[in-house]
């Protein structure tokens, strides 16, 4: 077995991400880790769920670049990594313009004018 | 705060329903809308398997509209939490459509849970609504 390392695998992107933040558990997990890294037992003892799936969740969150690993002795020690929600941003930065584009679209569709009336 | 603008080629009084009347808004965002468009009265959308929730503040045909918007069972951005204004100016024969979403919780180095989690709740409810 290959030994477990910080870095997230590389098929991180914001489809992702975003999947492993649509579960509740998941984004407890997230607010547990923000400040301070901890260990996966302790993690689980925040929730009533079995040990394997808190570390299921877990797999999925350093899948998407969310969590990383640390070994230290025996215990895998978990932490936020919070640069991985900056494709994030980008995307709650794209909501209102891409939804504007669709107004406009939907409104130009349902009210057309004729070539020579349209500006330049 | 976001802000974003588009130029639309129809005068405000055509653009100003598409953010009032159900039928309309959901030709642009969300897939279903429950709306009541006078002040206090009910903004809701669904995306999907997330919603926003709020209520309008401000409702003067055609040019300005002023709504709340939070997502239901998030500590931070609960229904009404956060604010979009929206303004629709007149020029020439076309509207410029300006909005500006502000009291989001920040994206980054949230500094209580609560700012976290309905950053989250946004994030992922923006990205449903923009598929």
């Amino acid at each position: 077995m290959t030994p477990a390392r910080g870095e997230p695998e590389a098929l991180v992107g914001p489809d992702a991400v975003l999947r492993a933040l649509a579960d509740p558990h998941r984004r407890q997990i997230l607010r547990l880790v923000q400040h301070s890294e901890l260990p996966a037992g302790q993690i689980a003892a925040h929730f009533d769920l079995t040990q394997q799936a808190v570390s299921q969740h877990l797999t999925v969150l350093k899948r998407a670049g969310l969590l990383a690993e640390r070994r230290d002795g025996t215990r895998r020690l978990y932490s936020l990594r919070s640069e991985s929600l900056e494709p994030l941003r980008t995307l709650l930065d794209e909501f209102w313009p891409d939804a504007l584009a669709r107004l406009k679209q939907s409104v130009e569709r349902a009210h057309p004018r004729t070539e020579r009336r349209r500006r330049t | 705060m976001i802000n974003a603008s588009v130029r639309i080629a129809a005068p405000p009084d055509v653009v100003f329903p598409y953010f009032t009347d159900p039928h309309l808004m959901v030709t642009w965002i969300g897939e279903r809308a429950d709306l009541d468009a006078r002040p206090g009265g009910t903004f809701a959308i669904d995306f999907g398997a997330t919603a926003a929730r709020g209520s309008y503040v401000v409702v003067e045909p055609p040019h300005r509209l002023v709504f709340t918007w939070g997502v239901p069972h998030d500590d931070a951005l609960l229904p009404g939490s956060s604010t979009v204004e929206v303004e629709l100016v007149s020029d020439g024969d076309d509207t410029i459509v300006n909005l500006s979403h502000r009291d989001l919780p920040p994206a980054r180095e949230p500094s209580h849970r609560e700012g976290w989690d309905g950053c989250l709740a946004a994030l992922v409810g923006a990205a449903r609504g923009a598929r």
